[in-house]
């Protein structure tokens, strides 16, 4: 296993730096450039503005400004154009949003397709299987941002619940358990539209995968034995039919990166998503390098993760 | 089985999390702070004044921070930090001899009946120079007393700008080193770039030596003519940290501001400064290069503290000062967690008396469908309203709402460098031809004025007597006609084998632009014009089109501060690629008023001329100005109150709205179940 991942990390390192490369002509070539107070603001004179290029090396030639944003993003001095601080301390105070609210989704997603996936499986070709098929179908087509609308719409004119942000604002909370069901109420709602489309995919390959394993010769074996049909599923077919979920992890990371950005900016939740939309619309380049740089490097090292746990979980996979 | 628990226990425990979680939200009403929240959509960069220029910021550090002057609610100047003002002027003349100057000062005090006309204050003499002081600046007086002296014994004096790129202070140094007989009365450097100075004498050798580095004279005048602005300030002010306000920190302001480390966005309002002082800690006097009536209004620009920025890096500013401001204003910053909220909490010392609310919060909702939930579900406590929801609100009793002509205008801009445009006529019937009435009844849903140029009509200079072009296709059509174009087979106009045919291009984002375009599109269709449409993201838009000047049409639109100096926007010097004047609109008649707006101190000659070149150029029509939408803004009825001082004692009010906006007198807002421990009013109006 040790060489496998130590070719897997060359090449890894190899591939971060083209990804860098890649990004970065991406977002510089990208038409527009970075102007922090408004184009058509007549009280900017040629001085500031040129002042300001400057400052930022957007004078330079572009080879030499990838050479300025990567050599920052590795000292630590890289700024965001749009409020002079350092960009990884813009990032990682943003982390703490997106990891509870990315894992919450993850554990939503892992535990309900799992739990959807087996009990289809169970059912297979009766009707709750069949209408759990459709509405997963339904959960995968339908975009998130309509069900989130419908959601929030439903819950403000019915209940008039508050629903935006982390925390009820203008609160007084009476005990310290209502303040922390408060945090987990504003994770949970934008946590588990996020999560939907997630249970619906677990679902679907935890179900395949189950039916596949239940028509073994071991599970005709078992059932010969008279054991019955709970121990079968949970015990002996559920163990084999659970690789998919495994191999999901590195699928879900991007996925969950990805379509954070919608579901951040409808419920004003302070992830990274919304910090990454507001970059590209701002043409904020170093606080996008810095943030597809260590994006890219949290899917690779995502897939890493997964292919490392397949060969823990099924003894047959060996990593060479 | 383990594994079986886990199946069905994760879901089970999650579910019911939630219902618990519901239940505790649903009850958490009953539990509100005295606390105002409002909703932003976007998220300030610094709060800093010195270096932030959008509304998200300047909103919050309208709270925190003060300026020396402020609008008031008819949005006149009025003073803040400021106890007073007083505007004056140094006219200085150069003569070529000690005797030429005492002839021209026998001169003046034998005029003493003029005097008052000319606001002559006193007369002072220092060998060749003679120095006057006026109490009202500006250029008129001056040249009316030039006049009464002997030309050949006046040294005229020149203004000369060179730019030598970097090291300007030095290499100015070694040339008047080099040529002492180059006589520089001032000199003022843009950064350490560039220079502006005035000379007196010979300034051949001055243009020769900086050839290289584009040196212009830029015009010679028989004086020199220094404004200056006294402004006593407040001696009981102090910043959030207990340390007073002096004039010591309206300096740093100022030094800040021209820094060239700090590099200010608001550098260009403070360029006209001479210097500045502060004799003592409450005067503060600053002096002009020349006379620049709008310069007044920059001071109220806000003030920051000398005592804590001072001999700090601008990354100390950016990560400590611009996230934890410290002002001198009626609210204090308490917590910022970005991308969620921004939290102001009452200073409780502040000079006014401290204000009734414990906190105000800025809500960051970046979604417009969010922020009505949040307002309808009481998280936030204001909202501006779209245009389409306003009607909703308006006859429901339950909400109160704010509608006032907003400081801005949209408009169609003609590119007139293009030969189809250059014809008055076809402008004219096109702004015949766009049914604007229409445009305001369905995409404002009525909530919005026919614009009649270049100023908003609640400003004070704006001109009152402009009618607007009426909508009418048929004269759209005859004047089109008679510019030649005639109708083509496929209905579309032409002339000289050419179609009446160009592209009209706008920003993505903004629904009402594109609702104009396509209103606009149809419009012109049916006087035999085609208008193609094309829709851009706003960075292409603007770098690729609109700052290049390379396209036909453009709906836009301009959002201004009540100013009556649009150099940038409508003077001809102003019309090549980067700058502002889009259209390239170019009318000496226009540019001579532009000049002497700005030139003007009198508040009855402002208007006039600002009046004037209004109708002019809504006459010339280089925009198609359609109109003035209103801004909306909504709370829930009696919500919140307003108790102010006045001179008959508290006074307390409904929320109601002022030319400025309904949020001036915020630092009087309370909710009325907190009112219990405020002093009682004197007066209350239901």
């Amino acid at each position: 296993m040790i060489p496998f991942l130590i070719r897997r990390l060359l090449i890894t390192l190899v591939l971060m730096f083209v990804i860098s490369l890649v990004s970065f002509f991406i977002i510089t070539l990208t038409p527009g450039s970075p102007y922090p107070w408004g184009e058509l603001n007549p009280k900017i004179s040629q001085a500031v503005k040129e002042n300001f290029r400057k400052q930022f090396h957007l004078d330079q030639p572009i080879y030499k400004q990838y050479w300025y944003n990567m050599h920052g993003l590795f000292t630590g001095e890289l700024t965001s154009i749009k409020d002079g601080r350092p960009v990884l301390q813009r990032i990682v105070e943003r982390l703490p949003a997106t990891i509870s609210l990315n894992v919450y989704a993850i554990i939503v997603s892992m535990s309900f397709g799992l739990l959807i996936g087996v009990y289809s499986a169970r059912n297979a070709g009766r009707w709750p299987d069949i209408s759990l098929s459709v509405l997963c179908f339904a959960l995968l087509a339908i975009p998130g941002f309509w069900i989130s609308y419908l959601i929030i719409i439903g819950l403000t004119q019915t209940l008039g619940v508050p629903i935006l942000g982390t925390e009820s604002y203008g609160i007084d909370f009476p005990t310290a358990t209502s303040r922390l069901l408060d945090h987990f109420w504003h994770l949970a709602l934008p946590g588990t539209l996020l999560a939907l489309g997630g249970i619906a995919a677990q679902s679907r390959y935890i179900r395949g995968s189950m039916i596949e394993t239940l028509r073994e010769d071991y599970i005709r074996t078992a059932r010969a034995k008279g054991l019955d049909e709970t121990t079968i599923s949970y015990k002996h077919a559920l163990r084999n039919s659970i690789r998919p979920l495994i191999t999901g992890i590195g699928s879900l990371l991007p996925a969950l990166i990805g379509g954070a950005v919608i579901i951040e900016s409808i419920f004003a939740y302070p992830g990274i998503g919304r910090l990454g939309y507001q970059a590209v619309l701002e043409r904020d380049y170093p606080t996008l390098v810095a943030l597809n740089f260590i994006t890219a490097g949290l899917v690779l090292l995502g897939n890493l993760l997964a292919d490392v746990l397949y060969a823990v979980v099924d003894p047959r996979v060996r990593l060479e | 089985m383990f594994i079986r628990w886990f199946v069905f226990g994760i879901p089970l425990l999650i579910v019911a999390l939630i219902a618990a979680a519901l239940i505790n939200v649903t009850q958490l009403s009953s539990h509100k702070k005295n606390e105002f929240t409002i909703s932003t959509i976007g998220e300030p960069t610094k709060l800093n004044p010195i270096l932030s220029t959008e509304s998200a910021a300047s909103e919050v550090e309208s709270l925190v921070f003060e300026g020396l002057l402020e609008y008031d609610e008819n949005l006149e100047v009025t003073t803040r930090l400021a106890k007073s003002y007083t505007q004056s002027q140094l006219t200085t003349f150069f003569f070529t001899s000690v005797e030429a100057a005492a002839t021209a000062k026998s001169i003046l005090e034998t005029q003493s009946s003029r005097w008052t006309n000319w606001t002559l204050q006193s007369l002072e003499l220092t060998g060749s120079e003679l120095r006057l002081h006026l109490s009202q600046p500006g250029f008129a007086a001056s040249n009316e007393i030039a006049d009464l002296f002997d030309a050949t014994s006046m040294v005229p004096i020149s203004f000369v700008r060179a730019e030598p790129g970097k090291e300007a202070r030095k290499s100015l140094a070694a040339f008047q080193k080099n040529h002492p007989e180059v006589h520089v009365v001032r000199e003022w450097f843009d950064y350490d770039a560039a220079f502006e100075l005035s000379a007196l004498g010979d300034i051949a050798p001055l243009l020769d030596s900086f050839k290289d580095a584009k040196a212009s004279l830029l015009e010679t005048k028989r004086f020199l003519a220094e404004p200056q602005v006294h402004f006593v300030l407040r001696d009981d002010v102090h910043w959030h940290d207990g340390a007073p306000l002096t004039s010591a920190d309206a300096v740093f302001t100022y030094q800040s501001l021209i820094s060239e480390d700090i590099a200010s966005p608001r550098k260009v309002d403070f360029d006209l400064i001479q210097k500045v002082e502060a004799p003592t800690p409450t005067d503060f006097i600053v002096t002009y290069r020349k006379p620049y009536s709008p310069a007044l209004t920059s001071w109220m620009m806000p003030l920051i503290p000398k005592h804590i920025l001072a001999d700090k890096p601008l990354t100390w500013w950016n990560e400590n000062f611009n996230r934890h401001p410290i002002g001198t204003g009626p609210f204090k910053f308490a917590e910022w967690r970005t991308n969620e909220f921004l939290k102001l909490e009452r200073n409780p010392d502040y000079y006014q008396g401290p204000p009734w609310l414990d906190s105000v919060v800025f809500r960051i909702l970046p979604d417009p469908i969010a922020q009505r939930l949040a307002f309808l579900s009481h998280q936030v406590d204001y909202w501006n309203v779209d245009p389409w929801a306003v009607s909703s609100f308006k006859d429901d009793p339950e909400f109160q709402v704010f509608s006032s002509p907003s400081k801005s205008y949209s408009y169609i801009g003609w590119n007139l460098r293009r030969p189809l445009f250059q014809d008055e006529r076809v402008r004219t019937a096109f702004a015949h031809a766009v049914n604007v009435p229409a445009m305001i009844r369905y995409i404002l849903y009525g909530n919005g004025i026919q614009s009649t140029g270049i100023f908003p009509p609640q400003f004070w200079f704006a001109n009152p007597h402009i009618q607007p072009l009426a909508y009418d296709p048929k004269l759209a059509e005859s004047l089109l006609d008679e510019a030649g174009w005639k109708r083509g087979p496929d209905g579309i106009r032409t002339k000289n084998g050419q179609r009446l045919t160009f592209t009209l291009i706008t920003n993505q984002g903004t629904e009402v632009r594109k609702d104009i375009a396509t209103l606009v599109q149809d419009n012109l269709r049916s006087i035999g014009v085609e208008a193609k449409v094309e829709i851009y993201e706003w960075s292409v838009f603007i770098s690729r089109f609109i700052m290049k000047q390379e396209f036909d049409a453009t709906v836009l639109g301009w959002t201004t501060p009540p100013d009556y100096d649009i150099y940038q926007v409508w003077h001809s010097s102003q019309t090549n690629p980067d700058q502002l004047n889009l259209v390239g609109y170019k009318n000496p008649e226009a540019d001579k008023l532009i000049e002497q707006l700005r030139e003007e101190y009198d508040h009855d000659k402002i208007i006039s001329l600002a009046n004037r070149l209004q109708a002019l150029i809504y006459k010339d029509q280089p925009y198609l100005f359609l109109f003035v939408p209103n801004a909306t803004t909504v709370i829930w009825k009696d919500s919140f109150r307003i108790r102010r001082p006045t001179a008959k004692g508290w006074v307390d009010t409904p929320v109601s709205t002022t030319k400025a906006g309904w949020s001036v007198y915020l630092q009087w807002f309370y909710r009325p179940e907190f009112s219990d421990a405020m002093p009682p009013a004197a007066q209350t109006v239901p």
